[in-house]
């Protein structure tokens, strides 16, 4: 039936967990383009028999219907298709707030060739923009209650070199008490952890 | 942070407000409880970032002078605080350009500021590549259009913010002769189905509504409806 393997891609969208993207249906995907041409073929058939015949379009015959029928499920697909690029494409910019501008190999894996461009060209914009802004728009997610918070090392870091021109050995399980500024990109790496209460 | 009062109000809001730290708190919660992006605060946040420096520079001084270590604590929160204000101001403002980019660029382009324009001419360009390399290339002639379904209809592909959604707002003032539904503009989400209320809605200050944002967006736009 028409449409049905478009409808799989939205609904993988849909039903996938929110923000998580799966691999990318690359099968499906090219059967959709597929039936996109195929009812582009059909539509020009009906086209071309009400011309030799010299109808005119607008009699509702069935050439006319059949045509109509191509052309709206070609539209259907079409936005089946754009939907799952689309919100693939606002999961992949989200990403790039959560894990930063490099994409990590187990999400690479899932994603098609155009995607790992758009991901690339995507970051440089988001860095282009905060270097024009001179501001570190990707550090201070949370509102700030207190300039220093104890963290716990969970990664072993060794010696490391703090913005703040301090150093600090970051043995793995060692706790330190730090600038919130200082902790907050390993924080978000998973390195550390903010000890509360 | 204090810095005089604030003349720089240009929207003809009778209000004054103490400092341009909660100017700015004010701007950041509208950005983030609106639908839509709103005019960008450029006076304010030139001014911000001035007085950040300052902070930062006294913050610094203080340090090296070896002045009591609480002091300067207190300084350095307050400086964290503006400056979580400021770039959460920027980020809210960026989320959204990067969801709505080509309903923003082709609609609010005048209530960026230059740098977000050249950002979202560049995520616009970045997405449209990616679409049609990804998708419309392979499709047939006249249906390659990013914006509409096929070639012949207006612009019916472009995602747009959703201006019927409901906002907790407040107003100093008295406002009368709010239309809540207008039928008028067809372009929002088909919402026919709600009873249209005839009557205007008026609005008495210091009240806390629940509306639809259309509703009540000119005045949004006017600074005179504070969104919580």
């Amino acid at each position: 039936m028409y449409g049905t393997n478009a409808i799989q891609l939205v609904k993988e969208i849909a039903n996938g967990e929110k923000g998580q993207l799966t691999a990318f249906s690359s099968n499906l995907f090219k059967d959709v383009i597929a039936e996109c041409s195929q009812h582009y073929e059909d539509l020009q058939k009906s086209l071309r028999k009400m011309q030799e015949a010299g109808i005119d379009f607008q009699t509702q015959n069935e050439d006319h219907y059949g045509f109509l029928i191509h052309h709206l499920s070609l539209l259907r697909n079409k936005r089946c298709l754009m939907t799952y690029m689309h919100s693939r494409a606002e999961m992949l910019r989200n990403l790039i707030w959560k894990v930063g501008y490099e994409i990590p190999e187990e999400i690479e894996e899932k994603l098609n060739h155009t995607e790992k461009e758009y991901f690339k060209k995507h970051s440089e914009a988001l860095r282009s923009y905060m270097s024009r802004v001179e501001l570190h728009l990707d550090m201070d997610m949370v509102p700030p209650k207190d300039p220093y918070i104890k963290v716990r090392v969970l990664d072993d870091m060794g010696e490391v070199q703090l913005p703040s021109f301090n150093t600090a050995n970051f043995a793995q399980h060692s706790m330190h008490f730090l600038k919130r500024t200082d902790a907050e990109k390993y924080i978000s790496l998973g390195k550390m952890e903010e000890l509360t209460g | 942070m204090d810095s005089g009062l604030d003349s720089g109000l240009d929207s003809g809001s009778t209000e004054v407000y103490e400092t341009d730290v909660e100017l700015l708190k004010r701007a950041w919660r509208q950005e983030k409880a609106a639908p839509e992006i709103l005019q960008f605060e450029s006076a304010l946040v030139r001014r911000i970032v001035e007085q950040i420096q300052l902070m930062e520079e006294t913050v610094e001084e203080f340090t090296e002078s070896g002045i009591d270590p609480l002091t300067v604590s207190l300084y350095q929160m307050d400086l964290d605080r503006t400056q979580f204000l400021l770039r959460s101001y920027y980020r809210i403002r960026l989320q959204k350009i990067e969801k709505y980019m080509f309903h923003i660029r082709d609609n609010a382009e005048s209530r960026l500021s230059d740098k977000e324009k050249v950002f979202v001419e560049r995520c616009c360009a970045d997405l449209q590549t990616h679409l049609e390399r990804s998708v419309l290339l392979q499709l047939p002639s006249t249906y390659q259009s990013v914006f509409r379904q096929s070639s012949e209809k207006e612009t019916d592909m472009v995602p747009r913010p959703h201006l019927d959604t409901f906002v907790v707002c407040k107003t100093k003032y008295y406002l009368g002769h709010i239309q809540l539904e207008d039928n008028a503009d067809g372009e929002s989400d088909s919402s026919a189905s709600q009873r249209p209320l005839d009557e205007p809605f008026e609005m008495e200050p210091n009240v806390l509504y629940f509306v639809r944002y259309k509703a009540v967006k000119k005045f949004v736009d006017e600074g005179k409806i504070d969104l919580y």
